[in-house]
């Protein structure tokens, strides 16, 4: 948070303001509660979910916003700060690296899957194993640098690795890191809970209804004291946002995540609600295919970058709730750089000489990709205004979102362009790996990194000191930055709303919220 | 059905009496005249809208956004400041674009597919009503909504599904006329004259089973705007920058707790146009229909 | 009940919607089949290869030829296994038995609303024809036709749900749960299919009852002395019933084609929003199943509504 410069808790409201920083500072001050200092009678949390999980199995899911759902049921090894996301104990209660490329897990001590089975060494290796290499799991590449796991005593897992990386700890964090019961699969690595988890989480699952919603009951065998904060969890599956708070303003639901943030204007309004926000690492861009046409010009996506107000499309897309961004991490991030970040400024000027430099005075006419949802169209049309200054031209075609992204960056490379998000990662360097790499899948026209950025990438991930590993991913991105590869565009801001009962309640910069303290006054 | 009766062996327009009869028409129901009138400025808007519409429809003005009708913006302006009224004046375009791009692939298809149907008879007609009836067991929207994922998402591939699925109610119109056309006298004298297939079919049956048809075009054209505006609703019809009245509600509707009053106008063009079109189909379908008392 | 020739007909018609089922089921697979884009990318996941949709199309044998994948669904479909959704892994009959009651109850509110206001609107009109309520009941009927149900279904959600919150703006409750809480639920999005319903049957029955006041046998019997009114009750409602049978057997299948969207802006869990999300995210066993209860439902509809023809004019059957 030291690094929240004024000017942006100034453009929020004076309520909104109060409630951010107070979201904010509110984690800090329940870790210094003693345990078990919160009531819990029998009551149950409502949420409303934005969308029915794909599986509630961390290795076969793939959408990110199954998480949220997830995170009731797993606990991960490596837990995070939810201001910074900075690594610190979950499952493991320590790890170290003994060598660059030996990573050695501590367990906790009397851990229980919900099944009764012990949670222990061989359980993480069975289920590390099982997200590396069996053929359903979707997060193979999560773990790609893992060679081989091992249970060096009940308590101890050594991970070797085939290249240094540093980034394991986070990612053993995300979904590599949710430990399913190795019993509720008979300790078959293809089988797969689905629909039915199982794992050491604050509740026990009770029940998946397509669309309609997904339940847990307190699991009292818990390892942490005080966890969870209520007896029990209802998600309530209801995507489209308007119903979401209306669900919440008639009181069907406790809690509502994810709000439009169009919506945080009417949630101020409403006295029984409080509003919940803060930056989130989901940010909205515009992927370029450098390997096409005008767009192979470093100059030509420079320009577009510059030509965009983004202040405005905050003000406008976002209803002011939200953060300009110049590069792929949010400005509460640890790894956030102020260095990359001035690569990109707002400047018609210079974007129209570097389109004249570019040969392309006359303006240029692009073949545009994006989703057909109302806010996604509503975005295309404020970035066509925008590139209409500098004679970037062109149409929007629109398609459902595995159809356009999977056209985009598959094999076919359709279009020049496709306006989407990126959703984050938990280590910055997946983010950068993912993106920017010469071959990875978000890369659409697979074209090489500027000179230094594998270098420094492969850097931060031989580092075990933040600082260090911050530097090293400054000049990652800042590489990226002039390179212009993608054009960043906002922070998207976590909206959500509660009921004055709901206690506890904090929103983490991943922004895909925990419920595990929550309390009901 | 007996006006096939009437009908002289060869179809020929008589421009004369058609005017006359249209003049006929008019008078008799002046308010088919009224719609005929409204559609006639609906194209005028679509044809004309860069000379009427006072702004550019796609110029954004982020310092006045959802404001409400002023002496500059007539209709107050949308959620990027975009005027309105002009946005509304060129949806006609989408609106009338889309009518009659659905209706035409729907006769295109819909009257050959008939005809030969109703003419061929037999396992032909047994084979294609089936098929016509499969179609027309569907909920035409989700057809409409599978062909347009498969044609790609746009206005015109969304009226060209919207025509596809409209063609087996024409086509089934069709066949059943010509079922009846083909029994009739001139239709067996001209083959015996050795008239060609194509020849009974383009100059016997199609001119004496058209009428049904034409109104049943004018109604599929309201029925075509409204699903214009209902794939826009969903996304899948206009895209941006292109303003359409469905397009606009859709818009509207993520403001309607904040600013409702953004839904009204489109909303009331799509439903103005869509009563023009019915009234004049229904109207031409009474002046058509040689059993009703017109003098 | 039936009578031979009746039973006749009813064997020839479900022999008759074979074909028509499997046309329907094969075309849709085909269709989603050309569609670009499928299930395979969705379900790798955010940080998907090539390699791994590839993967995946195989485990879930979307690589397979067209034709086994069509026989396969079909030949399991015979035995009442709709497999299950590619995305959630829910059996698909599940799915189908929360959502299509959902949508019933809809469309049966929209079409009870529809008969209950527009008869004798429909009446109102024939019984003044000509005059001041004929010409009302007229104007509003043509409106209520061109009305686009979705923009009705906004208008009513922000004047009824929003500002004033007299009904629920959005969501459901199963009938089979809470009968009066779907009732709630289910009123505005009834009302918003019903206005074109109140139109199509005020019209049509409006009419069909001129047209039977200015026969023949009418003039007779209003000559003979009977009053009017008992005239328009007795013999002007019998005489257009087959008439309205007609209108309603078309009503539900248009109104089972309008919730699509208006569910959409109910965000009701019904078969229109399941067939929409189905088919953006290919998942192609859901859109499947969803069409083949959608369809068979027009086809019993069509089938009763010949079943009652018969019955109120045995002539019919022995076509």
């Amino acid at each position: 948070m030291t690094k929240r410069p004024e000017e942006i808790i100034n453009t929020l409201p004076p309520l909104r303001r109060r409630q951010v920083l107070a979201g904010m500072a509110g984690a800090a001050a329940i870790g210094l509660l003693p345990r078990g200092a919160f009531a819990q009678d029998g009551n149950v949390l409502r949420i409303r979910a934005n969308s029915n999980p794909s599986s509630l199995d961390p290795a076969t899911g793939g959408a990110g916003s199954d998480h949220v759902f997830l995170y009731n049921f797993y606990d991960t090894l490596v837990d995070w700060e939810p201001e910074t996301l900075a690594p610190k104990p979950g499952l493991a209660a320590s790890w170290d690296f003994t060598d660059p490329t030996t990573l050695v897990l501590k367990l906790q001590e009397g851990v229980t899957f919900h099944d009764g089975s012990p949670f222990n060494a061989e359980a993480v290796k069975f289920n590390l194993d099982r997200n590396r290499t069996a053929q359903l799991s979707n997060i193979k590449k999560d773990l790609a640098n893992v060679s081989e796991v091992q249970a060096t005593d009940e308590l101890t897992v050594t991970l070797t690795l085939s290249a240094p990386d540093t980034a394991l700890p986070l990612i053993l964090s995300d979904r590599a890191g949710m430990m399913v019961s190795p019993q509720a699969l008979n300790n078959d690595p293809e089988a797969n809970v689905d629909r039915a988890p199982v794992g050491t989480g604050p509740w026990t699952f009770t029940g998946w209804t397509d669309n309609e919603k997904v339940s847990g009951e307190r699991f009292a065998d818990h390892w942490r004291e005080g966890i969870p904060g209520v007896d029990g969890i209802v998600l309530n599956v209801i995507p489209e946002a308007a119903t979401g708070l209306r669900a919440i303003q008639s009181g069907q639901v406790d809690l509502a995540y994810q709000l439009d943030e169009r919506q945080q204007q009417l949630v101020d309004k409403m006295p029984n609600l409080t509003l919940v926000a803060g930056p989130t690492l989901y940010i909205y861009q515009v992927y370029l295919n450098s390997a096409r046409g005008p767009l192979q010009d470093v100059r030509v996506r420079r320009a577009m970058s510059l030509a965009i107000d983004r202040d405005a499309y905050v003000q406008v897309t976002q209803a002011g709730v939200g953060e300009p961004a110049y590069m792929n991490l949010p400005k509460a991030h640890w790894a956030w750089s102020e260095e990359a970040a001035a690569v990109t400024t707002f400047d018609v000027d210079a974007a129209k000489k570097l389109m004249e430099e570019a040969g392309f005075a006359d303006g240029i006419e692009l073949d545009m990709r994006g989703y057909p949802d109302q806010g996604s169209v509503q975005r295309q049309e404020f970035l066509l205004a925008q590139w209409a200054k500098i004679g970037v031209k062109g149409r929007f075609t629109n398609a459902p979102i595995s159809e356009a992204s999977g056209r985009f960056f598959g094999d076919e490379k359709v279009g020049d362009l496709l306006m989407s998000a990126w959703t984050g990662r938990p280590d910055p360097s997946l983010t950068y790996a993912l993106m920017y790499g010469q071959t990875s899948y978000y890369n659409p026209g697979r074209v090489a990194p500027p000179e230094g950025y594998d270098a420094a990438l492969q850097k931060s991930r031989e580092s075990n000191d933040q600082a260090e590993r911050a530097a090293a991913l400054s000049t990652v991105q800042k590489l990226a930055m002039e390179a212009a590869l993608c054009i960043p565009l906002s922070i998207r801001y976590e909206v959500d709303a509660t009921t004055d009962r709901v206690q506890n309640f904090k929103a983490n910069l991943l922004g895909k919220p925990k419920f595990r303290d929550v309390t009901l006054g | 059905m007996s006006d096939a009766v009437q009908s002289p062996p060869v179809a020929q327009i008589d421009r004369d009496g058609f005017l006359t009869r249209v003049r006929h028409w008019l008078i008799d129901d002046p308010v088919a005249a009224v719609a005929l009138v409204a559609l006639a400025v609906i194209v005028a808007c679509a044809i004309f809208a860069p000379w009427i519409a006072p702004f550019d429809p796609t110029m954004q003005d982020y310092n006045s956004m959802l404001d409400g009708p002023s002496a500059v913006h007539l209709l107050g302006t949308d959620d990027l400041g975009r005027d309105v009224f002009s946005r509304l004046i060129y949806g006609a375009r989408a609106s009338v674009y889309a009518a009659f791009l659905a209706v035409g692939v729907a006769s295109l298809l819909g009257i050959p597919i008939g005809l030969i149907a109703g003419y061929a008879g037999g396992w032909v007609d047994e084979v294609v009503s089936r098929i016509i009836d499969t179609f027309l067991s569907f909920p035409a929207i989700v057809l409409a909504i599978a062909v347009t994922g498969v044609l790609g998402i746009g206005l015109t591939n969304a009226m060209l599904s919207v025509g596809i699925v409209f063609a087996p109610q024409l086509a089934r119109l069709v066949r059943a006329r010509a079922l009846v056309l083909k029994q009739e006298l001139y239709v067996d004298a001209a083959r015996c004259f050795g008239a060609s297939t194509w020849s009974i079919l383009t100059r016997h049956i199609l001119p004496n089973a058209i009428q049904p048809v034409l109104v049943q075009m004018t109604l599929l054209m309201a029925v075509a705007l409204l699903a214009e505006a209902s794939l826009s609703f969903l996304g899948l019809g206009t895209q941006p920058p292109d303003a359409s009245w469905g397009s606009m509600i859709a818009r509207a509707y993520l403001y309607a707790q904040i600013a409702p009053a953004q839904m009204y106008a489109p909303g009331i063009a799509i439903l103005v146009t869509a009563l023009a079109f019915n009234t004049v189909g229904e109207s031409l379908r009474e002046a058509l229909d040689p059993t009703s008392r017109r003098p | 009940m039936l009578n031979p020739l009746q039973k006749r007909m009813l064997r020839r018609r479900i022999v008759q919607a074979v074909p028509v089922l499997l046309l329907a089921t094969f075309s849709v697979f085909m269709l989603l089949k050309l569609l670009p884009g499928d299930v395979a990318i969705t379900l790798a996941g955010e940080n998907a290869t090539t390699e791994r949709i590839e993967e995946i199309r195989r485990i879930n044998g979307l690589d397979r030829p067209l034709l086994v994948q069509y026989g396969q669904w079909a030949l399991n479909a015979v035995q009442g296994d709709l497999s299950e959704s590619l995305l959630s892994g829910e059996e698909v009959t599940t799915t189908l038995a929360r959502v299509f009651p959902n949508t019933l109850f809809i469309v049966c509110y929209a079409i009870l609303l529809s008969i209950v206001i527009g008869v004798p609107l429909g009446l109102l009109a024939a019984a003044r024809s000509g005059g001041l309520a004929d010409r009302l009941v007229m104007v509003g009927s043509s409106v209520g036709v061109a009305l686009p149900n979705f923009w009705i279904a906004m208008i009513l959600v922000v004047a009824l749900a929003l500002n004033r919150q007299i009904f629920p703006a959005t969501g459901f409750v199963s009938p089979w749960q809470d009968l009066s809480g779907a009732i709630w639920y289910a009123t505005l999005p009834a009302v918003a299919l019903a206005a074109s319903g109140v139109a199509e049957v005020s019209r049509q029955l409006r009419s069909s009852l001129v047209e039977v006041l200015g026969s023949q046998h009418f003039r007779t019997l209003h000559a003979k002395g009977l009053p009017f009114r008992s005239i328009l009750w007795r013999h002007g409602l019998k005489n257009v019933s087959v008439n309205l049978l007609t209108v309603i057997s078309l009503l539900v299948n248009r109104t089972l084609a309008a919730t699509v969207v208006v569910e959409v802006v109910f965000a009701v869990p019904g078969m229109g929003n399941t067939i929409v999300n189905a088919t953006l995210q290919r998942d192609f066993p859901v859109v499947q199943g969803a069409v083949l209860v959608m369809v068979l439902t027009v086809i019993t509809v069509n089938l009763i509504t010949d079943m009652l023809y018969s019955v109120l004019d045995p002539r019919i059957s022995q076509r």
